[in-house]
């Protein structure tokens, strides 16, 4: 543990890297062209290079110069709130707009320590109602209210 | 005196009862879809074009006008509010404005960001006036190594928009250049980084990427401690500006109004610069450069004047010369047209009272939006004081329909939920995302200039620094990059020695 | 509870509407994609078909922008569209050209849709910086074969119509120019009108503003006769070559399977959209007119799209640009 000074450095070095390495080895098809008739993949591996070699100089400043451990990590709102934004985008077209939309903002809710079942559904009906009438009322969006798995179309 | 004629004549058309409507309309319309994070007023716009087929040509054209400039003023709200930018130029605004929130000085944040854009859509609409087919030219001379150069610049004067450390912010600005490369390559029209999913053939979306990094991130990271977020909503106090912070916003709010006034010209991403500009030179200029990032109130005060100056600048283009600087520019050419008017040079002679018209009403329209905004500090301000446990449901919510709207894509909706994971685990590791997302709009079209430079001057690169332009503007980039590294190699010589 | 009962009666009859028969068709709001940005060109021609449609279905027509990967994204998204009429498509030359630009075309272009009619063939002009040399389209001919090597053409990117043209230009004269693609028309013309490069062809949609303005110099017009709104400027014919012919036509489209009856009722009230006088005067300030009557029906579309396939395959296939 000794070697590793500043974790938040070694870490955000390492993820660097590791993105540099997925990027450059995305550019590996693409022709490159020369510096002067550059081709499509010049650019991109020219970046992905730099990426690798900043997150290299990060990580070796990190295991310099000491610094912090990364706060405790809220894996219950990364899961649910994760899991509520995706739920929408899964639910929009087959259940509807507004039968999606509900759900998320409940499920959302959730991932609050603070979590009561009567807020929660009152929330979610008032933001229901809300967006219908600001969105389909009053913007007019071309959104389907009820999908087809609930009878709409 | 010409000029007097002319305004007097744009002043009679404005101010006639059905255009004061239309642009009261449309700046109302503009301030709420603005404050609806992800609804920009491309989308409005396009959605609304079918009414404006109905009336006279200059009523439409100032309806349409105040929906884009209303949507600027909206747009700093949420920003402010709920760290939620819906667009690349409330990006900026987030970070100072959001933190001055967080301290409980919110109204002052809302009525900073209302005044500088008045001010600054007041004096560029005189520039416009004024001096709209001079400027035009000007933007003309802009080739594409003027452009790279630009963009070089507008890169390197980026890292400040971070306030931790350079080498993460460069490695932020470099993730981002390469996630704006996502798509289909302009030139040659071969893929990039799609990982063969047909819905990246156009890249990642800017709305989806910035509402993950930003307002994703941002709930789950209050979520960690939820005590403390509630504490944020009680720190509430007076909405206006207190003396002194009415002195420190003057001067940036001037220098905001010029930048803007002067890159809203530029069409192609010149107005997108602005706000971005604007905030590193109040850094570097500033006596207090400490408080940028934790709510410095000349952060808010320049970008947003920078913005709405480059706002009402990029319509001089497309009404002297009938050129689209930006896609909401490109719909009030479709409108014209529908309307039986062919925009282009012409336009000034052959219609003057639209011409003049629509300018009037445009300092009409930023006169309306100061009214209209002050008095709603106080409502917005309140709204803070919901427990957060019920806001940010409902945040979540304004994200989902936001984002789908764009394109009614689902998997614009995925793509915001991987970044609010990506933008949570990067904050985490103290890199802010703000150098990302400006790295994310300049990517593309820094690539697209530089190859497009290459191949008109057939691969000779000298034309960066023969042409004195893009030679200035190189020069000005060189000189940013030693002031932008001279304190952090000063810092790690610190540290160094601390050991 | 009976709120519940509502929205289950209200669900039925929503399900029940989607199943009604052609003959009440239509019974509520039909989508038009157009798979271009709002705005543009094609945007403005569906607009305005889309508003006369409306009064004459009795439904609205609506018109959603589904841009994208050249147009494709719109189209496959119509082509995997319930064939029940309420989703349809605009587009332009681009749904012939796709077929040979894109090689991994997730629809087929020819097959999986029904042609419902042409709806107008916008001209296109050949236009130059300012202060470009030759006066004449034929002494332009001769200044770019002999200096090849200088000259630029603009193109509004891979699969435009100033992309089409610029092929077809090259191919026909025999030269190759260096092609400089951009992001849209609005920046292609920008840098033309700012003498950033040579040469550019465009729609008259987005020409004409700037030519009557005297900001670019006009050579001759792509179709075979003269366009009104610009009646001194040549055709190509007249400038020498012969056999140059290319207009940005648009046709509109239903998914495979939609029931004849439908398309016809689409055609019937897209031939009054095309002999209103508004509609009629709109497209004469875009430099066009509508389709002449011969040329409306779906079976001339259906054989026309064919065709253009075929001519457009060996001049793409030529010039060795693909989009994907």
């Amino acid at each position: 543990m000794n070697i590793i000074r500043n974790p938040k450095d070694v870490l955000s070095g390492l993820l660097f890297i590791a993105l540099g390495l997925l990027f450059g080895w995305q550019t590996q098809d693409l022709p490159m062209g020369t510096a002067v008739r550059m081709g499509p993949g010049y650019f991109p591996l020219v970046l992905s290079g730099l990426l690798g070699l900043l997150g290299l100089i990060i990580l070796i400043n990190g295991l310099r110069f000491p610094g912090e451990m990364p706060s405790g990590i809220a894996w219950r709102a990364v899961l649910i709130i994760t899991g509520a934004v995706v739920f929408f985008g899964f639910g929009v077209r087959p259940l509807g707009f507004l039968p999606a939309l509900g759900i998320s903002v409940f499920v959302s809710a959730l991932a609050s320590r603070l979590f009561t079942f009567r807020t929660a559904l009152l929330n979610t009906a008032v933001m229901v109602v809300f967006a219908w009438a600001v969105f389909i009322k009053g913007l007019g969006l071309p959104l389907p209210l009820l999908g087809p798995w609930l009878g709409g179309y | 005196m010409d000029l007097l004629d002319n305004l007097a004549l744009g002043f009679s058309v404005a101010l006639s009862l059905q255009n004061v409507f239309y642009c009261f309309v449309g700046a109302l319309l503009g301030t709420l879809i603005g404050v609806l994070p992800g609804l920009g007023p491309v989308a409005t716009i396009a959605m609304l074009l079918p009414l404006t087929f109905g009336l006279p040509p200059v009523s439409a054209l100032i309806m349409l006008a105040g929906i884009y400039y209303g949507a600027q003023y909206g747009g700093s709200t949420t920003a402010i509010l709920i760290n939620l930018p819906g667009e690349s130029s409330s990006v900026v605004t987030a970070i100072d404005g959001h933190q001055m929130a967080r301290k409980g000085r919110a109204g002052a944040a809302l009525a900073t960001a209302a005044l500088g854009s008045f001010f600054a859509g007041s004096v560029a609409t005189l520039l416009l006036a004024l001096f709209a087919p001079p400027l035009a030219n000007l933007a003309l001379q802009f080739g594409p190594p003027e452009y790279f150069s630009l963009m070089v610049l507008g890169l390197i004067a980026s890292v400040t928009l971070a306030s931790g450390s350079v080498v993460k912010a460069i490695a932020m600005i470099v993730l981002g250049l390469i996630l704006g490369l996502s798509g289909q390559d302009i030139y040659t029209g071969t893929p990039r980084f799609t990982f063969d999913m047909q819905e990246l053939s156009d890249g990642f979306d800017f709305v989806a990427l910035a509402m993950g990094m930003f307002g994703i991130s941002e709930i789950i990271r209050n979520l960690e401690d939820e005590h403390q977020r509630s504490l944020v909503a009680a720190k509430v106090k007076s909405l206006m500006l207190t003396k002194e912070e009415f002195k420190r916003i003057i001067a940036p709010v001037l220098r905001g109004t010029v930048i803007g006034s002067f890159l809203g010209i530029l069409p192609g991403g010149g107005a997108m610069l602005s706000s971005f500009a604007s905030y590193s030179i109040e850094k570097k200029i500033s006596k207090y450069p400490r408080e940028f990032g934790r709510g410095a109130i000349e952060g808010v005060a320049g970008p947003e004047s920078a913005n709405n100056a480059g706002a009402q600048t990029s319509f001089i283009p497309m009404l002297t010369l009938g050129i689209p600087s930006n896609p909401v520019m490109a719909l009030m050419i479709g409108a014209l047209i529908i309307q039986g008017i062919t925009p282009g040079p012409n336009v000034v002679t052959e219609k003057p009272d639209l011409f003049w018209g629509v300018i009037a009403s445009m300092w009409v329209g930023n006169f309306m939006l100061v009214l209209l905004n002050l008095p709603l500090i106080g409502m917005w301000v309140r709204l803070l004081t919901v427990p957060y446990h019920v806001m940010f449901p409902a945040i979540i919510a304004f994200c989902c329909i936001g984002v789908y709207s764009v394109n009614n894509n689902t998997f614009d909706v995925y793509t915001m939920a991987l970044f609010g994971l990506l933008g949570y685990a990067l904050v985490k590791l103290d890199c802010e995302p703000a150098p990302l997302l400006l790295g994310f709009v300049i990517g593309p079209m820094l690539e697209e200039y530089l190859r497009r430079a290459m191949l008109i001057s057939r691969g000779d690169p000298t034309v960066f620094v023969t042409r004195p332009i893009s030679a200035v503007l190189l020069l000005l980039a060189a000189a940013a990059l030693v002031v932008v590294l001279l304190p952090s190699v000063q810092k790690g010589r610190e540290e160094a020695f601390k050991e | 509870m009976r709120m519940l009962s509502a929205a289950l009666a209200l669900a039925a009859a929503i399900g029940l509407s989607a199943t009604a028969t052609a003959q009440d068709y239509p019974t509520r709001p039909i989508t038009m994609v157009v798979p271009f940005a709002a705005g543009g060109p094609t945007d403005t021609v569906a607009r305005l078909v889309a508003e006369s449609m409306s009064k004459t279905l009795g439904q609205q027509v609506v018109v959603e922008n589904v841009g994208g990967a050249g147009g494709t994204r719109g189209a496959g998204q119509v082509a995997k569209a319930a064939p029940d009429g309420y989703t349809i498509l605009l587009h332009h030359i681009g749904q012939a050209t796709a077929a040979t630009l894109y090689r991994k075309l997730p629809y087929n272009p020819a097959t999986d849709f029904e042609a419902v009619g042409l709806v107008t063939a916008v001209p296109m002009t050949m236009i130059a910086k300012p202060g470009f040399a030759p006066k004449t389209m034929a002494e332009a001919v001769d200044y770019v074969k002999a200096n090849k090597d200088k000259v630029t053409y603009g193109n509004a990117g891979v699969g435009s119509a100033s992309h089409l043209c610029g092929m077809l230009f090259m191919s026909s004269i025999g030269t190759q120019m260096t092609t400089v693609p951009y992001q849209g028309t609005g920046p292609a013309m920008n840098d033309l009108v700012g003498g950033q490069i040579d040469l550019m062809c465009d729609q008259t949609t987005n020409t004409t503003g700037q030519i009557k303005g005297g900001k670019v110099k006009a050579y001759a017009v792509t179709t075979k006769s003269h366009v009104k709104s610009l009646p001194d400027l040549p055709t190509m014919q007249e400038s020498g070559l012969k056999d140059f012919e290319v207009a940005v036509w648009h046709g509109i489209y239903a998914p495979k399977g939609t029931p004849k009856a439908i398309v016809d009722k689409l055609n019937a009230a897209l031939d009054v959209a095309l002999n209103d006088p508004k509609v009629i005067a709109r497209f004469a300030d875009l430099g066009t007119e509508p389709e002449p009557k011969d040329r409306r029906s779906p079976a001339f579309h259906k054989d026309f799209v064919i065709a253009e396939i075929a001519k457009w395959k060996p001049v793409i296939q030529g010039a060795g640009v693909y989009a994907d």
